[in-house]
């Protein structure tokens, strides 16, 4: 039999959901002049390495807002301390956070004490004694499942310290919350002078304060 | 699916190791006392460290999560749907309140899984 396959119409791509090799980042101009190196320059990701990681905790829960564990992504010996941090200047971790489901939710600062998702009228920040406004910003696991994370970080070199916050909510004793970390790493190589294409090509990373206004 | 079979010590008798990133759930589990002459009450605990908190220092914890009660001479068997959320955040552990003997033997047999 002989068969002709009609030409398709349209075709539907989904778009990778980590850097790829080949493709190109910028960093924004509103990131500060601690990082310089990165500051409005745009480069190229010549090598990605994706490295699995599991982080968990088991926490007991308390009077509201008692009890929490506060998760540092940055690098060093405190207890607190992830250490998933770049080291290189040229490195940028591109990283997608899930959860297994449980009975909690998480709280994100940068730098520590500073909330990503507070609202505008004075009082309506993110508070675990609160028992309505520990719900405010909060990211449940439902919201980043383990198999389909949704959360993503940017991190390089010398980044103030990245927090989550993670909190049991009432009604159990102890839960176990697991996250389930893909660490992109990829080796950046600087553009000097980019085309407007490329720079209207090029994934534009911008510093955390973006998102406080 | 995993299984272990146990004979039901006084003793607690680990079921299942903990793993770091998951949970282990019963998924089934029969509990043969036809050679015990002694009613038994079979527990699954849950054995685990917690981790350090602000507000609270990481602390060994052995919590009761199932509790059946089986007459002498009798087998019970228990599906996924009668252990729903019967979930152990660490070791797994089977412990029963009659000292084994010779005479008067229950076995325990556990399904589980992590998740």
């Amino acid at each position: 039999m002989l068969e002709l396959q009609p030409k398709a119409q349209f075709s539907v791509v989904v778009p990778p959901k980590l850097l790829q090799e080949g493709y190109l980042v910028t960093f924004s101009s509103d990131w500060p002049s601690t990082h310089e190196a990165i500051r409005e320059k745009t480069f190229r990701i010549d090598v990605c390495n994706q490295v699995p990681y599991d982080l968990s905790y088991i926490l007991p829960t308390g009077a509201v807002g008692t009890i929490y564990r506060d998760v540092d992504f940055s690098n060093g010996g405190g207890a607190f301390q992830e250490s998933i941090y770049p080291e290189n200047q040229n490195s940028l971790f591109e990283v997608l956070l899930g959860f297994k489901p449980g009975n909690f939710i998480s709280h994100w600062y940068v730098p520590a004490g500073k909330s990503v998702h507070a609202l505008e009228y004075a009082q309506m920040y993110p508070d675990l004694t609160n028992v309505k406004r520990q719900y405010l910003g909060a990211r449940q696991p439902k919201d980043s499942p383990y198999d389909d994370p949704r959360i993503k970080l940017y991190l390089v070199k010398d980044l103030a310290p990245l927090i989550m916050r993670l909190y049991v909510l009432p009604g159990v004793l102890f839960e176990k919350i697991v996250c389930g970390l893909t660490i992109n790493k990829c080796l950046m190589r600087k553009i000097e002078a980019p085309t407007d294409d490329q720079l209207l090509k090029a994934k534009v990373i911008r510093y955390y304060d973006y998102l406080r206004w | 699916m995993p299984s272990s079979v146990i004979i039901a010590l006084i003793t607690a008798v680990a079921i299942a190791a903990e793993r770091e990133n998951a949970v282990v759930k019963a998924k089934s589990m029969t509990i043969d006392n036809q050679g015990g002459t002694t009613d038994r009450i079979i527990r699954i605990r849950d054995v685990f460290t917690t981790a350090a908190a602000t507000g609270a220092v990481a602390a060994a914890q052995d919590e009761e999560r199932y509790l059946a009660t089986v007459i002498a001479g009798d087998i019970i068997t228990l599906g996924e749907e009668d252990l729903k959320g019967v979930k152990c955040l660490g070791t797994m552990n089977v412990i029963c309140n009659v000292a084994d003997g010779a005479l008067d033997r229950c076995y325990v047999t556990v399904g589980y899984e992590h998740e």
